[in-house]
């Protein structure tokens, strides 16, 4: 009997194991393989939406579900953390004391947004990368918010979806237009970055928006610290500045996991080959997703995407493809500009992304998106993901590229 | 009690936009006022990037040295909170 364990199971490890389940259904049956996967709890948060319940008012239960609901019947979940990951004893040990032997581990448990890491910030912002329910109380400050400086504040690199601050600028900027309040709001950006958006081809898109919009950009901000009770950010080179509201992309930090397991850097990002996806020095275990240290977008496509290609190195591992499958890098993050229009930041590690003219038709591909994501996590709309995005993953030695089985 | 100064290596080849000043960030934030950091990286776009970062930043650039393919970038901490 082969082990596959799987720990998380936010984007990246439910896709995986779902994706498993189905390509291995008759050797699971037949009982010569088993998926289990290690979650947190039996919660699943749609997270691109704590956007929409911070800045548009929606209800953040709306995009919580169980976990267990999301899963092909023939993976065993167990809905208690994983403690300790042992890489050279090739064991898994739950909260619970459970133990679990495996031979090939996939490990997807994303990042953390962590407001402790920076003095001040905890009291002294609010936040929509610490779930939805925090995302709500942004939403409650701005029904009763009349006027001021408004800051939207990134705290540090890396952190999940990179186009959420401007995401963030440009709906509050919309938010105060629609209430017919904007002159009496001051929108600031405060971005690490030497532009609007990392990418310059973006960045061309966007900047002559954020004029027009009177949304001031200041980049090369490196947070310090927050003062919460004067109200001021402080930048590492000494800049201040002052504001009514506080909006803050928290400094990220890989898994309490996998630094109490040292299986990370300092930060808890796992070193990871960012082709084959494998952990750096190991052939059966292998990472996807935020907790990775592959300089590309944190983002839920990515986990999504790097999940078939994990999946693909495993069952050629089991069913003896004799092929090890790569990663081409795609990311296809969108980019929300407000009253109804959007750009998608699409690239792979070999082509930059290319400027583009924003639309109402992204704007409704990511609406789309977010309707499908919970029938997506099936497995069963890959077709319709290969068809946007093309072939992600590709064979090393020259073989045929295996195509996963339809759904049943 | 004075610091003694110290020399923060950071190796960014291979890592492109926004990776070199991602990394140069986390120098940064270790470093002390007089400490040198030196940044090596292969893309092009980090050394303007850099020249821009320091006079926004109010550090300085001592040099940019074109290495057998990379760039060394070597950075005098004079501002730090
Ligand atoms: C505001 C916001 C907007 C976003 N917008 C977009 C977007 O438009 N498009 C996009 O593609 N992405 C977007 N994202 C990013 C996306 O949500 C994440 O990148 C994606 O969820 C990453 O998937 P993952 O599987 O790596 O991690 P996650 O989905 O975060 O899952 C990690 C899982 O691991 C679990 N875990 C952690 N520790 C343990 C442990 N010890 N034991 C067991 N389980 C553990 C966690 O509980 C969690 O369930 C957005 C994120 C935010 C916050």
């Amino acid at each position: 009997m082969k082990h596959v364990v799987i720990v998380g199971s936010g984007t990246g490890g439910t896709f995986a194991a779902n994706l498993l389940a189905k390509q291995l259904r008759s050797r699971i049956k037949r009982g010569e393989v088993s998926i289990e996967l290690v979650g947190e709890s039996d919660e699943h948060v749609f997270q691109p939406a704590n956007l929409d319940v911070a800045l548009k008012g929606k209800r953040p239960e709306r995009y919580v579900k169980r976990e267990s609901r999301l899963l092909n019947p023939l993976v065993k979940f167990y809905p208690e953390a994983a403690e300790k990951i042992d890489l050279g004893d090739r064991r898994v040990y739950t909260k619970t004391g459970r133990s679990l032997g495996y031979d090939y581990l996939l490990v997807a448990t994303g990042a953390v947004a962590d407001p402790s890491m920076t003095p001040g910030l905890e009291e002294g912002s609010l936040n929509f990368h610490t779930g939805p329910f925090n995302a709500a109380r942004i939403w409650e400050k701005l029904k009763g918010f009349s006027g001021g400086r408004v800051v939207v504040a990134v705290a540090g690199v890396p952190y999940k979806c990179p186009p959420s601050p401007n995401e963030a600028a440009f709906l509050l900027d919309e938010h105060f237009r629609k209430r017919g309040i904007r002159e009496r709001v001051e929108i600031k950006l405060l971005t690490p970055y030497p532009r609007a958006y990392p990418a310059e081809a973006i960045s061309e898109v966007i900047e002559p928006l954020y004029e027009r919009l009177g949304i001031e950009v200041v980049t090369f901000f490196s947070m310090d610290s927050v003062d919460p009770k004067k109200k001021v950010v402080y930048s590492l080179d000494g800049e201040e500045y002052e504001y009514d509201l506080l909006l803050a992309i928290p400094p990220h930090r890989g898994a309490d996991v996998i630094i109490r397991s040292e299986v990370g850097d300092e930060e808890g990002w796992i070193p990871t080959d960012k082709h084959t996806l494998f952990i750096k020095d190991y052939d059966d275990a292998l990472a996807i997703g935020d907790a990775t240290n592959i300089p590309i977008s944190k983002s839920g496509v990515v986990a999504h995407l790097e999940s078939g290609v994990a999946v693909l190195n495993i069952l050629s591992g089991i069913e003896g493809y004799g092929e090890v499958f790569r990663y081409n890098g795609r990311i296809n993050c969108p980019m929300e500009l407000g009253y109804g229009r959007a750009i998608f930041v699409s690239a792979t590690y070999d082509k930059p992304p290319e400027p583009q003219k924003p639309s109402r038709i992204k704007a409704i591909m990511k609406s789309t998106f977010s309707r499908i994501y919970w029938k997506a996590l099936s497995g069963d709309l890959e077709w319709i993901f290969k068809l946007f995005l093309g072939e992600c993953a590709s064979p090393t030695n020259g073989g045929k590229t295996v195509t996963l089985a339809p759904a049943r | 009690m004075t610091q003694a100064e110290q020399r923060i290596v950071v190796d960014s080849r291979g890592s492109f936009c926004p990776g070199p000043i991602t990394d140069l960030y986390k120098a940064y934030r270790r470093a002390n006022v007089g400490d040198v950091i030196e940044l090596l990286a292969t893309d092009p776009a980090a050394k303007s990037d850099v020249q821009a970062w320091a006079r926004k930043t109010g550090n300085e650039v001592l040099e940019i040295v074109d290495e057998q393919g990379y760039i060394r970038i070597v950075i005098k901490v004079l501002r730090k909170r």
